[in-house]
Parts: structure tokens; sequence; C-alpha cells
């Protein structure tokens, strides 16, 4: 396949939709962390609300979300799905430049409107889903365009086979774009007015919001993510993908249980006991496809290990697959109803969030970020490499600090809500448990503020690479770090 | 599909969703919609004259490599 390849002139890919994304990625991600980073000042000392609305814990909460989620997480993930479709399909994106610059500034757009919605107070008031019913729509518009501009791609390629990343960013464009539609079905009171009312009402709306909101952790924080994966890991460590058939497996297996975990956030709720226990056993499922997709990219790294000591950024990605395994066992265990009897409500759920948001989804965003600005500007390598090195060591050292307090603050709080004294009364008030956690709270901002720092390395070392001069031998419109094809390419 | 045709069908698309962005604006019931009509309306005015600008500039570099006489 490497000698087809390399017998072939590449198709003039469409480059600056992916550059245009990736820039905006990086924007994001750090607007991302110092709004993440001043919540966590917030809850530490309330006073840094400062009476305003819009700074209010409640209006920027969503912002740091949506920022972190779709701002940061999508424009990484439609930048280097973009990029992955086309190089791996061989293949100039479909619907030509304007189409994929509409859906760029289109998606620009969108987290533009949602965030001044939020701060302006109109929320929708669910989970990952705050924007109102027309800024919903915009979402649908820019989301159906990108999949069929994808889908397009994949109908043009020139390559027989369709490479596994590219079934992991199907299943995220497909399944979001069906879940954001059914979960967003509302009613607006009128036209022209922002407020509209869900579809559903009671139990039935708050299983829709939680089958949606699983999902998009599984098939937007997961899904996408591990097409990423599977692509960006192969090409820094110059191997092919560990089992081929454990990614088809494991791939399989995500999708078709994914879809029934969401009851698991309505443990003792109004929902039925049977849904509950539904959710529960297809969390515990969901092991073996996490962990088949967490072996499979760790063992791609067989036989290349050695590149860890000498390239930071695939550092990163490894770091991730390894957070990714955490995460999708800590899931699964809080899912156990009575493990949720403890957990839920408490810090030990932002815990286990942030360690897949941080460890997971951002790491390999960094991973692949950190091998595609040197291909997509065409340099030798990062301005600076020791950066990259710095970048790791204190973003991995402000993960440990946020979900090492998390923990110990969330388990303690689950315990003291349950204490009783001998007579049957509660041991502590609710204040004793704030109380309690105040210093963990402290450790947690500095575990922020560590990952902030980190990621303003890293955006300014990727300022110094695009400014950096071109090498003279690598003006050829291939970039550096495009070597002999592996993974399926 | 050829490049010219999609950036131009994209081009077109504009127009209705710039108007229904005033149509919003001009309406709206509240400030959300108010800023959300207003900023639909600038955000496809824009990114038309940035499709029309890219569509002369192209041309243009095209005419300067004709006239450098390193055209194939």
């Amino acid at each position: 396949m490497s000698d087809h390849v390399l017998s072939t002139a590449a198709p003039d890919y469409n480059e600056e939709v992916v550059r245009k994304f990736i820039i905006a990625g990086m924007f994001w991600g750090v607007i991302a962390f110092a709004l993440g980073t001043y919540l966590a000042l917030e809850l530490t000392w309330p006073a840094f609300n400062l009476g305003f609305s819009f700074t209010n814990f409640g209006r920027l909460r969503p912002v740091h979300t949506s920022a972190a989620i779709f701002a940061f997480g999508g424009s990484i993930l439609f930048g280097t799905a973009l990029h992955v479709v086309q190089r791996t399909c061989r293949a100039r994106l479909w619907g030509g430049p304007a189409l994929a610059n509409f859906i760029f500034w289109g998606y620009q757009f969108f987290i533009v409107m949602a965030a001044l919605s939020y701060v302006m107070g109109f929320s929708k008031g669910r989970e990952y889903a705050e924007p109102e019913w027309h800024i919903d729509l915009w979402l649908t518009l820019v989301w159906v365009l990108m999949t069929v501009v994808y889908v397009g791609t994949l109908l043009r390629r020139a390559e027989p086979h369709i490479y596994v990343a590219n079934w992991f960013y199907l299943a995220f464009l497909i399944t979001v774009a069906m879940l954001h539609i059914v979960n967003n079905l509302t009613l607006p009171v009128s036209f022209f007015g922002a407020k509209s009312y869900s579809l559903f009402s009671g139990v039935q709306d708050a299983m829709v919001q939680w089958w949606y909101g699983h999902n998009a952790v599984g098939f937007f924080l997961t899904a996408g993510f591990l097409g990423m994966m599977y692509y960006f890991i192969p090409k820094a460590a110059g191997r092919p993908v560990y089992s081929y058939r454990l990614s088809i497996v494991h791939f399989w297996a995500l999708i078709f249980l994914y879809i029934w975990a969401g009851p698991h956030h309505l443990h003792y709720t109004a929902l039925p006991d049977w849904t509950q226990t539904l959710g529960m056993a297809f969390s515990i499922m969901l092991w073996m496809p996490s962990w088949g997709g967490m072996i499979n990219g760790l063992m791609t790294l067989s036989g290349a290990w050695d590149k860890l000591r000498t390239d930071p950024g695939l550092r990163f990605s490894v770091t991730a697959v390894g957070f990714y395994g955490m995460a999708t066992f800590e899931g699964p265990v809080m899912s156990v109803r009575e493990v949720n009897s403890l957990s839920h409500y408490t810090d030990w759920g932002i815990g286990h969030v942030h360690s897949g948001a941080l460890g997971w989804v951002a790491f390999i965003s960094f991973g692949a970020m950190y091998y595609l600005i040197p291909v997509l500007w065409k340099r030798e390598r990062m301005w600076s490499v020791k950066l990259i090195s710095w970048h790791y060591w204190i973003a991995t050292l402000g993960i440990v600090f946020y979900i090492s307090s998390m923990w110990v603050a969330g388990i303690m709080q689950g315990l003291m809500w349950r204490a009783y004294d001998s007579f049957g009364f509660l041991q502590y008030s609710f204040i004793e448990s704030v109380v309690a956690v105040h210093p963990y709270y402290i450790i947690r901002m500095v575990g922020g503020l560590c990952f902030l720092a980190g990621s303003v390395m890293m955006a300014f070392n990727m300022f110094m690479t695009i400014r950096g001069p071109q090498p003279a031998h690598q003006n050829t419109g291939r970039g550096f770090g495009q070597r002999l094809a592996v993974a399926g390419e | 599909m050829d490049d010219d045709i999609a950036d131009a069908i994209v081009g077109w698309c504009m127009v209705p969703l710039c108007l229904l962005g005033l149509l919003i604006a001009a309406r709206a019931h509240d400030s959300e919609m108010y800023l959300f009509g207003f900023s639909l309306a600038g955000f496809t005015a824009l990114f038309g004259f940035g499709l029309i600008k890219r569509h002369y500039d192209q041309k243009d570099q095209a005419r300067a490599r004709v006239k450098a006489g390193d055209h194939v």
C-alpha cells in the first residue's frame, strides 16, 4: 500500500479549513480552561461572582462546558475529521471551498451566539444542550452540512477501503445529529421569541435529556476522539494499528452498547427500576469495548515505546489513552446503583468528568495538534519541543491535583450526607459538608491553573511555529511528518 | 460537483438567511432574538462579501500568473 501511495500524486487537499479549525480549537481551549479556572475560584470564594448577573456561576457554567465540549472539542474534531477523511480517502473535500468555509464560520457563529445567550440569561436548562431553539436550528444546519461534506468525500474516495478512523468520525457525526435533534424537540412560544418548551414532560423528559447527555459523552467525547486516536497515534508512532480486527469489533460493540447506558444518570428517581437496571447493565458491558479501544491504542506503540522519550506530543496521546482506560473503568463503577447512591450529586462526578475531559479529550487533542501543526504549516517541527514537554508535565500535574481533590471531596461529601448519629438524626448539616470540602476546592483551582498555564504555553508554541520560517526543502506542498503511509492509508 | 458552482450555491443561500436575520431582528420579542437576528444578518452578509472577494482575488492571481508567463 505504501508503494501505491507513493506512486500517485496527492490530490489538492483543502487544508485551509483544517488550519482554521485547529487555530479556533486552540483559541477556544484557552478560553474554556480560563473560564473553568474562574468558576473554580467562584466555587471556592463566592465573592468572585462579583454581584453581576453575567458573572454569576449559573450563567458562566454553561459557557465553560459549551466552550470545552463544543468550541474546543468540536473545533478540533471537525478539523481533524476533515484532515483524516481527505488523507485516508486520497480525495479533496466534497462540496468546494465555500461550503467548507461556511461549516467553519457557521460553527464559530453557533459558539458565539450560544455563549452570548447564556450570559444574557437565556437557557433551555438542559445539560450540555442549553441553547434555545433558534441556535439549535442553526447548529443542525451546520452539523448536517458537515456530515454531507464528510460522506460526500468518503464517496469520492480513491482508496477502496474506508479506514477505521472514518468509521468513528462518521458515528460521531450521525449519532450526535440524531441526539441533538431529538433532545431539542421544543415548542417555541413565538417564532420571534427565544423561549421554548420541551415536547416531552416529566420523567420522559428526564430520560430523553440523559439519553442525549450520556450519548454526547459516548459519541461526541468518545467515538470522535477515538477516530483521532486511530489516525494520529499510528502516524506519530510510525506503526500500524495493533489489531485492525479489534478496532472493528470494539467499534460495533461500542456503538451498540453506548446508546442504552443513559438511564444510569437517573438512579433513585421516578424512572422505572427496570430502566435504571438496564442502563446500569449496559454501562458495565461497556467496559469491554472501551478497554478494547484502550488496548488497541496502547499496543499500537509496540516496538515504538522509545519514541515517548523524544516525542512529547506522542506522550500526550498515550497518556490520553491511559486516562481513557481509567475514566471508562470508573464510569461503569459509578453507574452501579449502590455506588451511585454514594457518588451522585457529589464532586466525585465532577472529578470523573474532568479525568475524561482533561485526561482523555484534551490530551488526545493536544497530541493530534502537536503532530498536525507542523504538517499543516509545513514546518520541520514545533517551535520548541522543550515547551511541549513543559506543557505535558504541568498539565498532567494539574489533572492529578484536580481529580484527586475531587475524589476526596466527593467521597467525603457522600459519606457526610448519609451519616446518622445514634439517635437516627443526620450527623452533619449541609453547610458542614461545604466547609469540609473547601480546602479541596482550592486544590482543584490550583489544578485548573496548572492546566490553563500549559495550554497558554501550547498556544504560544503554536503561534511561534506558524510565524516561524518555512524550511526551503519542505516547500513541496507536502508537509513534514508525512512519512510512509501507515495505518490504512 | 464543480467547485465554482458549489461556491455560487453557497453564496446565494446567504441571501435568504440574511433576510431571515433582518426579519427576526425587526419582529423580535426579546433582546436575545434581536441580537441573534442582527448577528445572523451581519454574519451572512460578511460571509457573502468574503466569497465575492475570494472569487476576484483568485481571478487576479490567475491573471498575474498569465502575465508572469508561468501558466501551463
